[in-house]
């Protein structure tokens, strides 16, 4: 029987690598992913800024001075005012910031202001700017409230008085930020094996019956829970065959470090999310007919599993009905699961995202198997 | 002359006729545009308020103020409330990106004079979450001081905004969602219906016909346009109704939206015509519209995002297009070029693709 199996999943694996467009399409919207990753790693974080100082006094200065030390907020041009208004009108940068004339007179009074004209054509990067701005006020008279207050300060038990009455003792939970495009790349590799599993199971399943071969396969010598098993593991291996490769050079280029350990539960993830999506692509292909409408159904129920399951989101920030919708989706415990193997110290919680997976896999497995049974026979 | 309009004529019956025999396809058309709008949605939805537990161990008026001044902190926080030990949970999991705990006696010492230290426990799991949190919390600090017109404080920022109102985040996305949803639907739509004729072999009998042979594709990719441009105007209402984003000029957001179902039709023709095959196109459209959507002031200004990512966006229309619908929904300008311009770039992007697809075709159809 194991030969028979092996048989089939050979077989499918041999229509994969003659069907270069079918590999391709599968291929196409994670590496599209990929590249937006990429674009949009360029453009969180810091927010263009024009700089004009006015002011030639020594609290003018100590103002300047903390705007440029905040280098990982903003992307500062120090310039005159005419140049700044031109940079701002061109959209060379999103606010210009501006210590205006008499700055060290109106500190003195504690009546001072800080200007900040701000392009907020959306609100998003415009909070960004005013965030950060507020940041550099508090700094001027509460030091400790600024970049140095996050580094070291009441967190280690030193508290500076200050006029707000407030400080701020930070504790991160781990020792290093995550940067954003280690935070993004799981996800997409989750892309890669869904749209592989999902959209290469189903154009299997959907050339069988098209092509009439189904007949033919319920007619061989084997049990049809065998030629099923076949199908799935020809979909599964297809799915290692592309992730192995994107792994690898993720875990060469320093992008996926686990800890140490954690490699068997990130792995078991993996084959958990490829068998689940082998399941929801072999329901699909039997249910649909004709590889044109299959390949637009995979490509848009891989793109709500992947962001449902909070593929390119965070859930916890999403509204209460919606984190119930996103609760129902299997994608949702890869991640989740993912995520905690690679950035946090334990494994808390994997042993229901895997419980999870392995329920779910179970279900789209067998409701895929009854589906591609049924459409062979037909 | 005529022969050709009437074999267009033909063309285009003959395609209406197709779609009418496969629902499911302009179904699922219908489906991705829409999906569109509910993929930027969800994306919107995490750009603000981190969800974030508060542990209040004071009950004081004081904390109240802070509180409020936390949660009013530009759409920064999403506030929890909930006891201490249920919050570190809650954080460890991740299901939390920060908790803030007001400690007891926080009120009185604030009364006092002191300087009071506010734990603040932080997921620093995505560097660009724990910045938002770390920004945020000096404002609310400032915002609270001085509101209680608490002595020394020296300096408070001046705000002057060069829009008259702050357009959410959501709104702004789902009318660039709308370029991307012409790019996707009109882009696959025409793609297939080409490359169905060079799969089935029909290409290659027009070819032999006595009429002009590309009279009958371009009459089929007129009626996917035409489909496409439906499967648009529900999504715009779908714009309006479920968003409430009602368009200030809509004859702009009308030809806006006109013009990039000529230009993507026409981009799905040059495809359809390369690849010659129907499986890969809607994986091909898809997968290429995602960056460039990005890439095109969809999230923000292009150039707010570097001189190099915003001269590439020039290469693509959903830049012209996006900058055209953001001016027709909410009167804003993306772009450093004006909307008329463009407009006029939308056009001629449009007529720039009807050629290259025009060639393209020919080649494809004469080799």
């Amino acid at each position: 029987m194991i030969r028979s199996i092996w048989s089939l999943a050979r077989l499918d694996l041999m229509l994969w690598r003659r069907s270069p467009w079918a590999v391709l399409s599968a291929l196409i919207p994670p590496l599209g992913m990929a590249l937006l990753l990429a674009v949009l790693t360029l453009s969180v974080g810091k927010q263009p800024v024009a700089l004009v100082v006015n002011a030639n006094g020594p609290s003018a200065q100590q103002m300047a001075h903390v705007i440029e030390g905040d280098t990982e907020a903003y992307a500062l041009t120090v310039t005159d005012a005419r140049s700044a208004a031109q940079q701002l009108h061109d959209q060379q940068v999103a606010a210009v910031v501006v210590i205006p004339p008499g700055f060290d007179d109106a500190v003195a009074h504690h009546d001072a202001t800080l200007d900040l004209t701000l392009n907020n054509v959306d609100v998003d990067f415009a909070d960004d700017i005013r965030r950060t701005v507020a940041r550099s006020v508090a700094e001027f008279d509460a030091p400790q409230l600024g970049i140095q207050g996050e580094l070291g300060g009441p967190s280690k038990g030193f508290l500076m008085p200050n006029p707000y009455r407030v400080a701020v003792a930070e504790n991160d939970l781990r020792i290093t930020n995550v940067d954003f495009l280690r935070y993004q790349v799981l996800p997409a590799l989750v892309l890669l094996v869904l749209s592989m599993g999902v959209m290469g199971t189903a154009l299997l399943s959907a050339r069988d019956v098209e092509r009439g071969t189904a007949r033919h396969l319920v007619l061989a010598p084997v049990p049809s829970w065998g030629l099923v098993s076949g199908r799935f593991a020809g979909g599964l291996l297809a799915s290692f065959i592309v992730l192995a490769p994107a792994l690898v050079l993720c875990t060469l280029t320093g992008v996926i470090s686990p800890p140490p350990g954690h490699w068997p539960a990130l792995l078991a993830l993996f084959a958990a999310t490829a068998l689940c999506a082998a399941g929801i692509g072999a329901t699909l292909g039997a249910w649909i007919r004709g590889a044109r409408t299959v390949a637009m159904a995979a490509s848009i129920v891989a793109t709500y599993l992947f962001f449902l399951g909070g593929g390119f989101t965070t859930i916890a920030f999403l509204p209460v009905w919606l984190r119930a919708i996103a609760s129902a989706i299997p994608v949702r415990y890869a991640i989740e699961g993912m995520r905690q193997c690679l950035f946090y110290p334990d494994l808390a919680g994997i042993p229901t995202d895997l419980a999870v997976l392995a329920v779910t896999a179970v279900l789209c497995v067998g409701l895929g198997a009854r589906s591609v049974r049924r459409s062979w026979s037909v | 002359m005529r022969i050709a309009a009437a074999a267009a004529w033909a063309g285009m019956r003959a395609e209406a006729l197709q779609l009418r025999r496969s629902p499911l396809v302009v179904g699922l058309a219908c489906v991705q545009a829409i999906t569109f709008l509910v993929l930027v949605s969800l994306f919107g939805l995490t750009g603000s308020r981190a969800p974030t537990g508060l542990v209040d161990l004071d009950h004081s008026a004081l904390a109240e103020h802070l509180v409020a001044d936390i949660s009013a902190a530009h759409h920064s926080f999403g506030l929890h409330r909930m006891d201490g030990r249920t919050a570190d949970a809650e954080l460890r999991r991740g299901n939390l990106a920060a908790v803030i705990t007001i400690p007891a006696g926080f009120g009185a010492a604030v009364v006092r004079g002191d300087t009071v230290a506010i734990p603040v426990a932080v997921d620093n799991v995505d560097a660009d979450l724990t910045d938002d949190v770390q920004r945020a919390l000096p404002s609310a600090i400032t915002a609270f001081g001085q509101e209680l017109g608490l002595a020394n404080i020296r300096l408070r920022p001046a705000e002057l905004d060069l829009v008259d109102h702050d357009t959410d985040f959501i709104p702004y996305l789902v009318i660039s969602a709308l370029a991307l949803d012409a790019l996707v639907v009109s882009g696959v739509l025409a793609a297939l219906a080409v490359a169905r004729e060079f799969e089935g072999g029909t290409a290659r009998v027009l070819a032999l016909s006595p009429v002009h042979p590309l009279a009958p594709i371009a009459g089929r990719v007129v009626t996917t346009g035409a489909v496409s441009l439906v499967a648009l105007l529900i999504t715009w209402a779908l714009v309006v109704v479920g968003y409430g984003v009602t368009p200030t000029h809509p004859a702009e957001m009308a030809l806006g939206l006109a013009g990039c179902v000529v230009i993507f039709s026409c981009v799905g023709v040059a495809i359809g015509t390369l690849i010659r095959r129907t499986l890969p196109v809607t994986a091909l459209v898809f997968g290429v519209a995602l960056p460039l959507y990005i890439d095109s002031g969809s999230l923000e200004p292009e150039r707010f995002d570097g001189n190099v990512i915003w001269a590439l966006a020039h290469f693509s229309p959903v830049y012209y297009a996006v900058g055209v619908l953001e001016d027709a929904a909410h009167g804003l300008r993306v772009t450093p070029e004006p909307a008329w311009l463009d407009m006029l770039a939308l056009l001629a992007w449009a007529a720039l693709a009807i050629m290259v697809a025009w060639r393209v075709l020919r080649r494809g159809v004469t080799a």
